[in-house]
């Protein structure tokens, strides 16, 4: 019965619920608003932690993060799926998670959170929801153009557990918090760095998503590509779940505001909360997942999805050292401008990856 | 189709879409599907074809040079 279970589509159904209301519970535990889960601030705070960037209001070690991945790996482990495997374009894997978190520190969320904004009230979110589709849209016009990374090979099992490793790593300097005389650990004293759910919690609700996610192949972008491209709902299934759960859990908590201005960490700007969101959700297209998506992958072996994350976390440190990443206030000063140049990168990858050079070269 | 098909799995979603439409100018009985959840694959989207017709699909993914994981019977 159970293995019945866990491929129906009550299955993908129960995880987007389980999703939803943990990050309406987990915001009620301490996580800032709107951000009970967010792949790409989470993963933002924790270059801020490591003193990458010296935003001071966004560093500390999101536990979310590191249980995604152990999560990822107790159930590719338990099911016998950990498979360690690599060599499928990594460091343009590299530059695709480099640009889609500055994509989304331009909008302010990463398309889990895009929802979980959506459930809480935030209107300004539909602008970068209408941005993500739109980006996996034209991503989606690679894809049908013969656009892939190549693929990847089975490799030796270390490599297939550094992401575990790397973030064992970093569960323990949350632990052990120690003081270095750069200044690093760095853990917010204020801001939205400084609010968090307790460690133990956090980490074991994310461990339970990423054995979830593991199973099912949760995913945000993946969702919205099968229903353009093929048809199928069953991955749409999950998000819209994950979406009214997040809404009624807000209501319920009392965590529901809704309208446009002074939304939490959000900004007015229309124009660059969608064009943020089209930059990421072009990246996550064709790098064939959300960010949430790839922490997953990089539990259960995939190397690949591992360096698209580092490229998100460096991403993030450049984000904030050089004004790319937007605050309440609006974008920042280079924000704009570097998501036009992110686009014309991702156009460049879509274009000579793909037939359409082949093509002409033949001709 | 139900009850009588496989799946070939392949490494991208452009390879799938590619031997789609080679697949189709053969008037094949053809189908792009997610991946079935008991089958692990790198791309999540695969190609369902009736039983009877793996020579052809087979013959398709060599004449077309196509990359592909496996084919599964379901």
């Amino acid at each position: 019965m159970w293995k019945q279970f866990f491929i129906s589509r009550k299955f993908i159904i129960f995880t987007g619920i389980f999703i939803g209301i943990s990050a309406a519970v987990l915001q009620k535990l301490g996580n800032p608003a709107n951000m009970g889960i967010c792949v790409a601030c989470m993963e933002r705070d924790i270059a801020g932690a490591l003193g990458l960037h010296r935003a001071a209001v966004v560093q500390y070690i999101r536990p979310e993060i590191i249980g995604f991945v152990f999560g990822s790996l107790i159930a590719a482990l338990v099911f016998k799926e950990f498979k360690a495997r690599s060599g499928s374009a990594p460091l343009i894997r590299f530059v695709l998670g480099f640009l889609a978190m500055i994509g989304a520190l331009v909008f302010l969320g990463c398309p889990w959170r895009t929802l979980l904004r959506l459930a809480g009230g935030d209107g300004n979110a539909l602008f970068g929801l209408a941005g993500l589709i739109t980006g996996i849209w034209v991503g989606i016009l690679f894809i049908k153009s013969g656009y892939n990374l190549g693929r990847n090979q089975r490799t030796y099992p270390l490599v297939g557990w550094i992401m575990p490793l790397i973030m064992m790593g970093l569960f323990l300097l949350l632990l052990f918090r120690p003081q270095l005389p750069s200044g690093a650990v760095f853990f917010s004293s204020q801001g939205p760095g400084s609010q968090n759910a307790p460690i133990f919690i956090a980490l074991l609700v994310a461990m339970v998503i990423g054995f979830l996610a593991q199973r099912t192949r949760f995913c945000t972008v993946a969702a919205v590509r099968d229903v353009i491209l093929i048809k199928d709902t069953y991955l749409f299934t999950g998000v819209i779940s994950l979406l009214l759960a997040a809404l009624v859990s807000n209501l319920i908590l009392k965590q529901f505001h809704s309208g446009f201005q002074g939304q939490p960490i959000a900004h007015i700007n229309q124009l660059w909360n969608f064009g943020g969101m089209v930059l990421a959700g072009l990246a996550f297209t064709l790098a064939g997942g959300c960010p949430g998506r790839q922490l997953f992958l990089s539990g259960e072996g995939d190397a690949d999805a591992a360096v698209f994350v580092l490229g998100m976390i460096v991403g993030a440190g450049f984000a904030h050292n050089f004004a790319m990443a937007s605050s309440a206030q609006g974008p920042g000063l280079w924000g704009p401008a570097s998501v036009i140049i992110g686009l014309i990168i991702c156009l460049i990858i879509g274009f000579s990856m793909s037939d359409l050079m082949k093509k002409k070269k033949e001709a | 189709m139900k009850d009588n098909y496989s799946v070939v799995i392949f490494y991208s979603t452009s390879a799938a879409i590619r031997t789609e439409s080679l697949a189709k100018k053969q008037g094949l009985a053809i189908k792009l599907i997610p991946v079935p959840r008991h089958l692990s694959s790198d791309c999540g989207i695969c190609l369902q074809f009736n039983n009877e017709d793996k020579p052809k699909i087979e013959k398709i993914l060599q004449d077309g040079k196509v990359e592909y994981e496996n084919i599964y019977k379901i």
